[in-house]
């Protein structure tokens, strides 16, 4: 994929972060735009019209799910928001809100770019592949059928619809609302969080190799669940 | 108490009428046969009631009874009979013996029925103070044992008690009321009456040597040193002097009540000097804790950077280029672990953590924990024992997870690579337990309670870079949860975790989806 020409729009007021990721993605490729605060962010936005917006959750002014939001009314230019570790509600509000993942401060560089390039990849084509593929697992869509190492692999349609979910947002983090709406529609009550654990345990059983180190299906704990494509 | 005196009152008044009725009735037995009897024998009978008087009644029953019989006997029996005449003049000294006999076993027999009544009493009073002692030597806070002094205190004296007893200024005031009703106690003059007690440590008011005619009596509560208060007693509507067991009931409770007190208190000053010594201890192990754990790295960190960042391009290879970064790194990377560490801390110690309570499958929780040590497990074996179906805890997961890692960090962190580390869970009714177990340098057996402490680092651990904070932060989160955690010695060596959190059933609707999964199932096969 080429990124020499992908713009990245940075919003976190901290100079020192501000700089340490325009030195790096720059290494990288990536064209850096910066701004300091919430207001200016909103403004850059539109006008540079970034391929992907990074977007500090603390900021002086603006309340940063407050700029989400504003950003989300008429882009949908991939977002990636930056937070601290014990703020998991954050996160999830975020994601539920339209943020496409998230990063927690301090984070490592290899992770924050696999998470830009994931993104960047989902928002430059939608899956439309009617068979995915990922190493030894192949999800055939068309004909709803899951393939381990040749061998076909019998979900129950609870489990192939989250297995489905998940694996369409390859790299991505799906919150556990997001799983439930999309799984069992509107209607799902409290206790369904429940069921969504056993199912998952299920699934981890059928497809990974050992179930208490999952490496397809990841935990991202008090969030969600992400499928671990092989490069994110 | 007024009930009891009114029958009394009547007891020893119907007694006059039942001796005579007995007398005559002994009379009209004994007329028929006093021909075949020796007078000396009827005289003998006669004794009879003046006994039992005695025994029943009391002294003056049974001089009544003595008196009488005499005149019963000289009426009926000594001839002339029928007449109170005395023809033989002999008869006169018998009368006179006769009396004598009678009054003085009287007199020794009602002694005796005093003195068994006042030994009766002072059985009740003492098995009284010994229970009350009994009961407050166990309480350990000051209000239920003022409580039970002053119900006792007004059981025994028929009155209304309060306690006064000084607050921290030493200024005395009304602390307790046996009946939170009356305005009585909560008037000034009561108080300086009390002040005056307790100021000169002697029993003032009604029948004391000092306002002998106050309306309460005001009892210091007192030890051999120091007086801690004043019991009032409120005899306003009495209308009896105290009696002298009574007087000595109220001392015994007094000086009982005091020593209590003075132990509440004593404990209680104990506990804040071990409290604030605890606080000292804490703060110099924070101190020297945190300043050598913050210092270690920032030195690695700014030496290797200001080396890297001297200009000198040709100093440094690029292997040890790359050696001083990764310095730079780890360094960093303890220091954003204690920063977390303390945060964690901090948050659990002030109850500031909102507790996200979500159904947690614990595999997943251990799931993800190894995946946070995978980088540090190194050539540890690792063997996860779970049972088929484990049951789901309800939680916050990122807690859980927090102290499944400090702990499994923990094994790897005291034991040698290559060993083997073991992360059981057993399902119990209404509990889970994860064991987490290496064959690691162990503990010495006084410290596998403390170091869920503070700041608290093992003896064997001290070469080991560490804060101390790690199994704090476990229990504090484990305890949030309604679990426990706790440490053994792992045989042959090393040291068991265990942390053991409740489980709670899910509701039927979810129970009822696994059961829809499993005909899912099934149907899935057939097609």
């Amino acid at each position: 994929m080429d990124e020499h020409d992908k713009r990245i729009l940075i919003v976190d007021d901290e100079p020192q972060i501000r700089k340490l990721l325009r030195v790096t993605l720059q290494a990288y490729g990536f064209g850096i735009h910066e701004a300091a605060t919430g207001e200016e962010g909103l403004k850059q936005a539109s006008s540079i019209r970034p391929d992907l917006i990074v977007l500090d959750l603390g900021l002086p002014d603006l309340y940063g799910l407050e700029v989400l939001r504003r950003i989300r009314e008429w882009s949908s230019a991939p977002i990636i928001v930056l937070t601290v570790k014990d703020r998991e509600e954050d996160k999830i509000v975020a994601l539920d809100s339209g943020a496409d993942d998230y990063v927690t401060k301090p984070f490592g560089m290899g992770e924050l770019v696999a998470r830009i390039r994931v993104a960047l990849r989902h928002a430059a084509h939608a899956v439309n592949e009617p068979v995915l593929s990922f190493g030894e697992l192949t999800i055939d869509l068309v004909q709803r059928v899951v393939e381990l190492k040749g061998v076909r692999i019998k979900l129950t349609p609870t489990e192939y619809d989250l297995l489905k979910i998940l694996a369409l947002s390859a790299g991505k983090v799906v919150t556990q609302r997001q799983l439930l709406q999309q799984v069992w529609g509107d209607q799902h009550g409290e206790s369904d969080s429940h069921y969504l654990r056993v199912y998952i345990g299920h699934l981890r059983k059928k497809l990974e190799e050992d179930s208490t180190q999952p490496q397809l299906i990841v935990t991202e704990p008090g969030v969600g669940y992400r499928f671990r494509s092989r490069d994110s | 108490m007024r009930m009891r005196r009114i029958q009394g009152f009547w007891l020893s008044w119907l007694s006059y009428p039942c001796i005579t009725l007995l007398i005559a009735l002994m009379t009209a037995a004994l007329r028929p046969l006093g021909s075949a009897l020796d007078l000396v024998n009827i005289a003998l009978i006669f004794l009879f009631p003046v006994l039992v008087s005695a025994v029943w009644w009391g002294l003056r029953p049974a001089v009544y009874a003595a008196f009488l019989a005499v005149l019963a006997f000289d009426f009926f029996f000594v001839p002339p009979t029928l007449s109170f005449s005395v023809a033989d003049i002999r008869y006169l000294v018998s009368f006179a013996v006769y009396m004598a006999v009678a009054s003085l076993t009287a007199s020794l027999a009602s002694r005796l029925k005093q003195q068994l009544r006042y030994s009766r009493q002072r059985e009740a009073q003492t098995a009284a103070l010994y229970s009350l002692s009994r009961q407050m030597s166990a309480i350990t806070d000051l209000h239920a044992l003022l409580d039970n002094v002053s119900r006792e205190a007004s059981r025994t004296m028929g009155a209304e008690v309060a306690i006064y007893l000084p607050d921290e200024r030493s200024h005395l005031t009304l602390t307790h009321l046996s009946d939170l009703g009356s305005p009585w106690g909560k008037e000034e003059s009561e108080k300086v009456i009390a002040k005056l007690a307790f100021d000169h440590g002697e029993a003032v008011g009604y029948g004391s040597d000092t306002l002998r005619n106050a309306q309460g009596y005001y009892l210091p509560l007192r030890t051999e040193d120091r007086v801690y208060g004043v019991l009032a007693l409120n005899l306003k509507d009495r209308k009896f002097r105290f009696t002298s067991a009574q007087r000595q009931m109220l001392e015994a409770l007094g000086g009982l009540a005091a020593s209590a007190i003075a132990r509440v208190k004593l404990a209680e000053e104990a506990k804040i000097a071990h409290l604030t010594a605890e606080s000292e201890r804490l703060r110099t192990a924070i101190l020297d804790s945190v300043s050598h754990e913050l210092r270690t790295p920032l030195a690695a960190i700014i030496g290797s950077a200001t080396a890297l960042t001297s200009g000198d391009d040709h100093l440094f290879n690029a292997e040890d280029r790359q050696e001083l970064l990764v310095t730079i790194r780890e360094g960093a990377l303890r220091m954003n672990r204690l920063v977390m560490n303390l945060l964690s801390m901090a948050q659990l110690e002030s109850g500031m953590l909102r507790l996200r309570k979500y159904w947690c499958d614990v595999e997943d929780l251990i799931g993800v924990a190894l995946a946070q040590v995978k980088d540090f497990m190194q050539h540890r074996r690792l063997q996860v024992q779970l049972p088929p179906e484990p049951p789901m805890v309800l939680g916050d997961e990122v807690l859980l997870e927090q102290a499944l890692v400090n702990v499994l960090s923990n094994a790897i962190k005291y034991s040698a690579d290559h060993s083997e580390i073991g992360i059981a869970v057993s399902a119990h009714t209404d509990m889970l337990v994860i064991e987490v177990a290496d064959r690691g340098i162990g503990l010495a057996d006084g410290e596998y309670g403390r170091i869920f402490d503070k700041f608290y680092r093992a003896g064997a651990a001290k070469q080991v870079t560490g804060t101390g904070l790690g199994l704090a932060i476990c229990k504090g989160i484990v305890e949030l949860h309604d679990g426990t955690i706790a440490a053994r010695r792992n045989e042959p060596q090393g040291t068991v975790i265990t942390i053991r959190l409740p489980v709670h059933r899910p509701s039927g609707e979810a129970l009822e989806s696994e059961r829809h999964d499993r005909q899912e199932t099934e149907l899935e096969t057939d097609g």
